[in-house]
């Protein structure tokens, strides 16, 4: 498939990350990185700041890290450490660590006190999600909103932040626009590419974000006509923030289609919207924590265990079903307690909807991929 | 067959009694139905031993079994059959050894698997976790068993307090904070009414929230009486009783444990016993759940002339006057407010002096009223929680204090394989010889 304008665009930011964000900072823009799916963007985008989530680089070993932070942290955390030790993303103004795990809220200090950047804040996010969870959390980002104010030295509206999520909700609805174009047989666009739109998308300030997407969108729709007729198995892949194509390409590399993602910068992220509430910082408290559907929410609904099952998984039957999902690869961060202790809950609920699961669990990094490779082929070949 | 080892000597009668008590904690889990009492599978340090008291509702203590089989060198077939399950090895040891043991003892039917160690664990009636920044485990844990005791309901509920950052005033915060324990907490007790079928006696709770609140003071004024020279009880001791404080808080056996251990270390100190007859260095155990399987190593330092008249782990809670609660006619109020200020109270040292944390401030504080030479951290690997931000706390505070000398182990709390005693005591050989070079210079 050749690249066409968007993405030629999407190429660019995706090989070289956060070139948007310096630029702009270059132009008088203030900066705030973030990491996760639990990043509250909308405030950030309310406040007039541009909104980058960091990533590492699994092509590169961490060297600077592990004089600071323990090895027993999720690699993918000690990867992107490292990457800003490494002054990769020198141009931060700051910082929004979400409490979304242990490797996060353990380390939270650790990032704050190396890096010294001119802004950052501990993001408390409750695990849980009943209704004082929810006023809880409103509290939390009530407060966050009121030192970002304090820091860019503006007050941020209720109309601003209603902007902000009218915003995002779009650039959401475009994503899931341009995820519909992969329910094709076989799907308009690879996983490869889908890979660097979902990670050169979260590279930018949303407006931009959503204006690369519809340009992707009009590129890859102009493949319907001529697309071809056969297809390899049709692979998901869940987990959390798996930014980098390499697996893509090693399960498209042995003759699969990746046609969808369960991940953090994919349909996690772009499925909930925020609902327009009287305090808009409800709306925005009620989607992270009850809408994104992250391991480290405990959801507690439904009256028997087979329900609970339901309503935390549900929405991956429903993925299998409108994606034509053959085989799942489960992709788990080594250290990471929220995956790994679903493990066996989810794996079993994929299976029972009759699609085989590949379980994986690995580092953060290339170096290990030699195994993946070996481990992805054997499953693909075993599914036929 | 499992490698036992041979347990630490003890400093204290009172640690020796621990063993017993432990014991009986299990076996009470596993008599529970007779009795006609419910089992909460529970976690420590989540805030509801008091509720769990109150309502007679046994609590079967995850870590406490762990603990156990590792101590006992016997955990590895728990492991390996919930790594059969898929749950990786790099995961917490103790909940995976846990839920090693319940997918056994489901396949038997409820029976105990063969040669469990203390006869094992009741099979729980409901399972109380917690979400908070302690530890993820304590909601994936209970998620997790419920795959396998699919019957059994789950409760967790939010326990949260505000995050260390010096350009914010955390006591702003607290009220929303102590707002949402509380609530939270009266949700555990509507749980807990649910599936205990029986309502709360707030009045009763009242007096096991006083009494509590008395065995805290008491532990803690008890603790402090190892400040003396020499120490009459060290970190090996305190890995053993830290049992009442842990598992049995709310307890009158609890509060007595430590009236006990207290007189007994008076006594010590008039005769002026320490736990070493020369002892040369004092140290701080700054932070790391131990190595179950290798409480000996205490022994090791011991032999070395070393003792550690303090440590952090197990010491999550602080006298009461220190804490300046606001007063309240809400038993679960007062243990919401109890909960946000212990972990907020080492905030404003930490801002007077630049640069610093809590967690920096506290070790601080102990090195000095405890008059300790060097700082001697675990690092597990299994468990993130306690273990990463170590070395964090260990730069601030030569950075901010002085450069004291630091020890940070590396090994795990359950899992064994990653332990090599030789290599262990090598290092432990070394750092001595960093003290007493200080010592020297000094
Ligand atoms: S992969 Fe797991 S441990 Fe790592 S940041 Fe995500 S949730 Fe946390
Ligand atoms: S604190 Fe550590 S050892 Fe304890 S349950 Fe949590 S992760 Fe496991």
């Amino acid at each position: 498939m050749a690249n066409t304008d968007g993405m030629a665009l999407v190429d660019k930011y995706y090989s070289d990350y956060g070139s948007r964000a310096r630029e702009l900072k270059a132009s008088g823009s203030k900066v705030l990185g973030y990491l996760t799916a639990l990043g509250p963007v909308e405030i950030i985008t309310a406040a007039g700041a541009v909104p980058l989530r960091l990533k590492g680089n699994v092509s590169e070993p961490i060297t600077r890290a592990d004089a600071h932070m323990e090895t027993i942290a999720c690699p993918f955390i000690r990867n992107v450490f490292d990457s800003t030790l490494k002054g990769h993303f020198n141009y931060l103004d700051g910082m929004v660590m979400p409490h979304q795990c242990d490797s996060t809220d353990k380390t939270a200090n650790v990032w704050a006190y190396n890096l010294e950047l001119p802004y950052w804040h501990f993001l408390n996010v409750p695990h849980l999600t009943d209704d004082p969870s929810v006023d809880f959390f409103t509290s939390v980002l009530g407060l966050f909103k009121g030192s970002l104010e304090k820091f860019m030295g503006r007050e941020i509206t209720d109309e601003d932040l209603a902007r902000a999520v009218e915003a995002h909700n779009e650039n959401r609805r475009v994503m899931r626009e341009l995820y519909s174009l992969r329910r094709f047989v076989p799907p308009l666009i690879s996983g490869v590419e889908m890979m660097k739109v979902l990670v050169a998308a979260m590279s930018l300030p949303v407006d931009e974000s959503t204006n690369l997407i519809k340009g992707v969108i009009k590129d890859v729709q102009g493949r319907a006509a001529n697309s071809e007729t056969t297809s390899g198995p049709r692979v998901m892949i869940i987990g959390d923030q798996i930014d980098d194509t390499a697996v893509a390409e090693i399960i498209e590399g042995a003759g699969a289609r990746l046609v969808m993602d369960h991940i953090s910068l994919g349909s996690k992220m772009y499925w909930p919207d925020v609902d327009a509430t009287a305090d808009p910082l409800v709306g925005i408290a009620e989607r992270y924590l009850r809408k994104v559907k992250v391991p480290t929410t405990f959801v507690a609904s439904g009256d028997t265990y087979e329900e609970n099952l339901e309503a935390r998984f549900g929405h991956i039957r429903e993925f299998i079903t409108e994606f034509k999902v053959d085989a799942a690869i489960l992709f788990v961060y080594k250290y990471c307690d929220p995956y790994g202790f679903e493990v066996p809950a989810v794996k079993g609920f994929i299976e029972s909807t009759g699609v085989p699961v590949l379980y994986l669990e690995d580092e953060y990094s290339t170096s290990t991929l030699g195994r993946v490779k070996t481990r992805i082929e054997a499953f693909l070949e075993m599914i036929g | 067959m499992a490698d036992e080892k041979k347990p630490r000597a003890l400093a204290t009668m009172a640690a020796a009694k621990i063993p017993k008590m432990t014991r009986a904690n299990l076996a009470a889990t596993v008599r529970a139905k007779q009795e006609g009492k419910k089992v909460a599978y529970a976690f420590i340090v989540c805030a509801v031993d008091e509720i769990m008291r109150a309502m007679d509702i046994v609590p079967a203590w995850g870590e406490s079994f762990s603990g156990i089989c590792a101590a006992k060198r016997d955990a590895e077939k728990y492991l390996q059959r919930a790594e059969a399950e898929n749950f990786s090895r790099s995961l917490c040891t103790y909940a995976t050894c846990n839920l090693g043991f319940d997918m056994w003892r489901e396949e038997l039917n409820g029976e105990m698997p063969p040669d469990v160690p203390w006869g094992g664990v009741g099979r729980p009636d409901m399972v109380l976790g917690s979400g908070q920044q302690l530890c993820d485990p304590r909601y994936k844990w209970p998620q997790a068993t419920q795959h396998y005791l699919r019957d059994v309901p789950v409760f967790v509920g939010g326990m949260y307090y505000p995050p260390w950052d010096p350009t914010l005033d955390y006591k702003e915060q607290e009220a929303f904070y102590v707002k949402y324990n509380t609530e939270e907490l009266h949700a555990c007790v509507r749980f807990c009414e649910k599936v205990t079928g029986k309502k709360m006696d707030w009045d009763r709770l009242a007096e096991i929230v006083d009494l509590t609140d008395r065995t805290i003071n008491l532990f803690i004024e008890t603790y402090e009486l190892r400040k003396t020279l020499p120490c009459p009880m060290d970190t090996g001791d305190a890995m053993n009783t830290m049992v009442p404080i842990s598992f049995m808080l709310g307890t009158q056996e609890c509060y007595d444990f430590y009236r006990e251990l207290n007189d007994e270390l008076r006594q010590k100190i008039a005769e002026k016993e320490g736990v070493v007859e020369d002892e040369k260095y004092r140290l701080l155990w700054g932070a790391g759940l131990p190595s179950w399987f290798a409480l000996g190593d205490f022994q090791y330092f011991n032999s070395k002339g070393a003792v550690f008249p303090v440590e952090t782990t197990y010491r999550c809670t602080e006298a009461l006057d220190r804490l300046d609660l606001p007063k309240t006619n809400d038993p679960l109020e007062h243990i919401a407010w109890r909960w946000v200020r212990y972990w907020t109270h080492w905030y404003d040292k930490a801002k007077q002096r630049p640069g610093s944390m809590p967690e920096v401030e506290r070790l601080i504080e102990y090195i000095e009223d405890y008059k300790c030479d060097g700082v001697v951290f675990h690092s597990a690997f299994s468990c993130r929680s306690w273990h990463a931000g170590i070395m964090l706390q260990a730069e601030v505070l030569k950075r901010v204090y002085r450069d004291i000398p630091v020890l940070i182990m590396e090994g795990d709390i359950v899992d064994i394989s990653s332990y090599n005693e030789a290599d262990t005591h090598n290092r432990i050989d070394a750092f001595i010889e960093v003290l007493e070079a200080g010592k020297n210079r000094a």
